[in-house]
């Protein structure tokens, strides 16, 4: 089995989004960026096949820091890495990625890819079908389990309230994992530098080949309405405050007694 | 047979890595005479360390019998009576072997009426035998020298055996075959004890002086670094070991000492340091058909649960070295990615973004927004102080108003210092201990780096953690700086008169010693200095300095689940300062602390008797903080 693996580097969420100047996107140049929490995932589910019955694992990575975590990922086991030459201040278009990830899989004969379901940039989850679409494999997204079965897969996609429906597939086919397997483990920092080493390979974006079919007009960071109040961080002030609030509104036990 | 009883032990010894334990030998020596000739350690506790004083203090003396009862029948004509075997000697030995039971009396006293709990888990059988062994020896003696007596001779220098020869007599026991049979009781009960020792506890008789004397001269801070010759970062069967690691395991006396200080243990974690070298031991004795070392003579929960507080080494009377096997097992966890999801979060965080919290490093340097006056950026400015803030004291709300408080002193008393902002890693001092040495090596090179940019006198810490791998485990990288703790700092600017503070009639206040402050890095006093400067009348924990009791969040623990806890040790810990009775406020020197004991106090719901306070916010400068920190006086190389 040939995988090959996304792995997508999004803004770190903890960090302070501001906007661009020109209102359309999001300043990306003070920004810290980590690996799709999913396209994690994807990868250990990629790890765990090759270690139940062997395979290649191609990484592919794109983004600010696609070679931090290249390296992560020849640690955790990853044969091949490769980081997708990007403009690094914008956004890249999943269409973008599908095209590009779709060349690199014929390229290396791959036939089986695995990806996140979905990013912050792409939360309608679209590469994964687009990938599929492109290549005109089978796709199927939400996945939390993947079992080699013979010369095809057992895929368990999740579905909400507790359903689980498993398929059997036959490749070459696309993944959108939702949650690996097992969880994504850890790699020391030894293994980490050892890792350092391993050569990164580069590839080009290719154009998805595709018009535009919308655009962004304008960013806004959400407005600071009069319903909220800030309490602040303290934690003593704070209690002190929500409970005031509480009472105040008789919210509290004594407030609802009277009520 | 002794030594085929050891052979296991030998060829273990024989043939385990190399470390170097030979230096300094001075040095060493005069460590093993205190240890020994003063029972330094021993004495902590005052039963069992007179009891233990008499023992051995008693076997010396009656060793001359035993050289006697050997020596006469294997070479006709030896005798000690030319240097005052039936005088002095023979008084001496009267003596002493009463004393000897006295102490086995003492000792049965203590092990089956007192019953301390540092005996659970200690092997009972043991014990008993070589309690008998000894009364018998000692008896056998007696009464041999009684049975002597009986048959005519001289009986004035040995008072105790010539009481018993008159009830000999009364008795009407033939002396001579009296005699012979104690004679061979005596070199029987001998026998049987030296062929015993090997197998048991009682090997520290030999073993206790060389375990002490190759004991490690390191500083107490420094945690061992990964042997180069050695393939993988961890240790996963004994004989990765190195010698002195595993004489260690040879040496244990099986008092529980260590188990007794151990809050891990204390806090009903799988985890006691006696049972940690005991498992080890009976392991290496069962050579290649123990079970796999880590995961199972020693559990994971067993490794996870070490708080590395070091209490456990500091109290172990033959310098038995728990934290480096620790250590280097946790190494061989991490190494496999076995590692607890909380901890997980945290070192991938550490990996990422250099804090433990997932914070952004721009974000390291917020806490200055609230200050007053601007903290210079000592990357581009030389400074005299370069204050390495930690992640805490920098990221966490609870502390930096205390962080605030620090630089508001400090701008008070004058100091010029700055600070790293974003290019400040985690130091790496827990990461080390949870055994993590890549990443360690990875974030200790980036402050490095940083710091090698800066131009100052001295590094400040807020941390006692990270006063420790700043002043001790930086080493490693040939890293040497001076480095002192806020509290040291600041005792020092009392001192030369610069920071001058507003005395109040404050109450009683208790303290607690950080592990990486006190124990770790001798910090004990500066801190209470600061308390009576400000005014306030300090009442020490009966578990204080060296013996202070481990708040349960070093070494990685912080990052953990509370799974399997009966007591948190922060709430044992805040139950032991109420216990002393009308304290205002339990002080404490690091951030993690706030946080720990503020914790713990609203958990036991205590939060009307008892508040925690750091030390920087009881100090009250007279000057209030200028807005800009003064430059001159100090001089800047
Ligand atoms: S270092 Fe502290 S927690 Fe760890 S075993 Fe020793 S006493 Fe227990
Ligand atoms: S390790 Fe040291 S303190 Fe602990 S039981 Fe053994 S001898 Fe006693």
């Amino acid at each position: 089995m040939n995988i090959l693996v996304v792995l997508r580097m999004i803004p770190d969420s903890a960090g302070e989004l501001q906007l661009a100047e020109d209102g359309r996107g999001i300043d990306r140049e003070w920004l810290d960026f980590q690996l799709n929490d999913f396209d994690d995932h994807a990868l250990e589910e990629a790890i765990l096949l090759k270690e139940a019955g062997g395979a290649t694992v191609t990484a592919v990575a794109i983004g600010e820091g696609a070679n931090r975590v290249l390296q992560m990922a020849a640690a955790r086991g990853a044969d091949e890495v490769i980081a997708l030459q990007a403009e690094d201040d914008a956004m890249i278009s999943s269409r973008t990625i599908a095209a590009t990830i779709a060349a690199t899989a014929r390229d290396k004969s791959a036939d089986l890819i695995l990806c996140g379901v979905q990013s912050t940039e792409d939360v309608f989850g679209q590469l994964a079908p687009y990938v599929g679409a492109m290549l005109d494999w089978p796709h199927v997204s939400g996945t939390n389990r993947v079992v080699a079965d013979g010369a095809g897969l057992r895929v368990t996609q999740e579905r909400g309230a507790g359903v689980a429906v498993t398929y059997e597939m036959t490749l070459p086919a696309v993944l959108g994992v939702q949650t690996a397997s097992k969880a994504p483990r850890y790699v020391s920092g030894s293994k980490l530098r050892e890792a350092s080493k391993t050569p990164i390979g580069r590839a080009a974006l290719e154009p998805s080949g595709f018009e535009r079919s919308a655009e962004i007009r304008e960013l806004r960071l959400p407005a600071q309405g009069g319903s909220g109040e800030d309490l602040g961080n303290d934690a003593e002030n704070v209690a002190d405050r929500l409970v005031t609030i509480l009472a105040v509104n008789g919210l509290t036990a004594n407030g609802l007694a009277r009520k | 047979m002794t030594g085929w009883r050891a052979r296991h032990y030998v060829s273990a010894l024989a043939n385990a890595p190399k470390a170097a334990r030979f230096d300094r030998p001075m040095r060493r020596l005069e460590g093993v005479a205190t240890a020994i000739g003063l029972h330094r350690k021993m004495l902590r506790k005052p039963l069992a360390g007179v009891l233990h004083a008499i023992i051995f203090i008693s076997f010396f003396v009656l060793f001359t019998a035993t050289i006697e009862a050997f020596g006469s029948r294997l070479f006709p004509g030896f005798s000690l009576t030319p240097v005052g075997g039936e005088t002095w000697i023979a008084i001496l030995q009267d003596t002493f072997a009463v004393l000897m039971l006295v102490g086995v009396g003492l000792a049965l006293y203590q092990r089956y009426v007192l019953r301390p709990a540092r005996f659970k888990g200690s092997s009972g059988s043991d014990a008993a035998i070589i309690y008998v062994l000894i009364v018998l020896i000692v008896a056998s003696l007696l009464f041999e020298a009684a049975a002597r007596i009986l048959g005519g001779a001289d009986g004035s220098w040995r008072p105790v055996a010539s009481v018993l020869a008159g009830l000999l007599g009364r008795a009407g026991v033939p002396a001579q075959e009296t005699q012979e049979i104690c004679y061979w009781l005596h070199v029987g009960a001998i026998l049987a004890f030296l062929v015993y020792i090997p197998g048991s506890k009682h090997r520290h008789m030999f073993l206790a002086a060389p375990n002490i004397y190759f004991r490690n001269l390191e500083p107490r801070g420094t945690a061992p670094a990964v042997p180069r010759e050695r393939e993988n970062p961890g240790v996963d069967t004994l004989a990765q070991f190195d010698w002195k690691q595993q004489l260690d395991l040879l040496s244990c006396t099986e008092c529980g000492r260590c188990q007794a200080v151990c809050p891990a243990y204390a806090a009903g974690l799988p985890l006691s340091p006696k049972m940690l070298i005991t498992d080890m031991r009976d392991a290496l004795a069962a050579g290649p058909s123990a079970p796999p070392l880590v995961g199972g003579i020693i559990s994971e929960a067993t490794l996870w649960a070490c708080t590395t507080c070091r209490a456990c080494m500091e109290e172990c009377p033959v310098e038995i070295e728990h934290l480096p096997k620790i250590i280097d097992m946790r190494r061989h966890l991490v190494d496999e990615g076995r590692v607890s999801p909380g901890l997980q979060d945290a070192l991938s965080n550490l990996t990422r973004l250099g804090n433990s919290m997932g914070k952004p490093s721009k974000m390291r340097a917020r806490w200055t927004g609230e200050l007053g006056f601007p903290v210079k950026d000592a990357r581009s400015e030389p400074v005299d102080v370069l204050w390495f803030v930690g992640d805490y004291a920098s990221y966490d709300p609870r502390v930096q108003e205390i962080t605030r408080k620090v630089a508001e002193l400090l701008s008070a008393a004058g100091v010029d210092f700055g600070i790293l902002f974003d290019a400040e890693r985690n130091s790496g001092n827990d990461v080390r201990r949870a055994g993590e040495e890549g990443l360690f090596e990875t974030l200790a090179q980036s402050n490095i780096d940083a710091i090698g940019e800066c131009t100052f006198n001295r590094i400040m810490t807020t941390d006692p953690h990270s006063l420790n791998a700043l002043k001790n485990d930086y080493r490693h990288f040939g890293a040497a700086f001076e480095v002192l703790h806020y509290t040291a700092l600041l005792a020092e600017l009392i001192k030369a008169g610069k920071l001058d503070l507003v005395a109040v009639d404050g109450g009683k206040v208790t303290y607690h010693d950080p592990c990486y402050l006190g124990r770790y890095n001798g910090g004990f006093d500066a801190p209470r200095d600061l308390i009576r400067a400000a005014g306030y009348t300090l009442h020490d924990m009966p578990r204080c300095r060296e013996n202070s009791f481990c708040c349960g969040a070093g070494g990685g623990r912080i990052w953990q689940g509370d799974d399997g806890v009966t007591e948190r040790p922060s709430e044992n810990r805040i139950r032991e300062a109420l216990s002393l009775g009308d304290i205002d406020y339990f002080v404490v020197a690091c951030p993690k602390d706030k946080v720990m004991y503020t914790a713990a106090i609203d958990a036991l719901g205590v939060a009307d008797k008892l508040k925690v306070l750091d030390i920087a916010e009881l100090l009250v400068p007279r000057t209030p903080p200028p807005r800009e920190p003064v430059t001159s006086g100090v001089d800047i190389i």
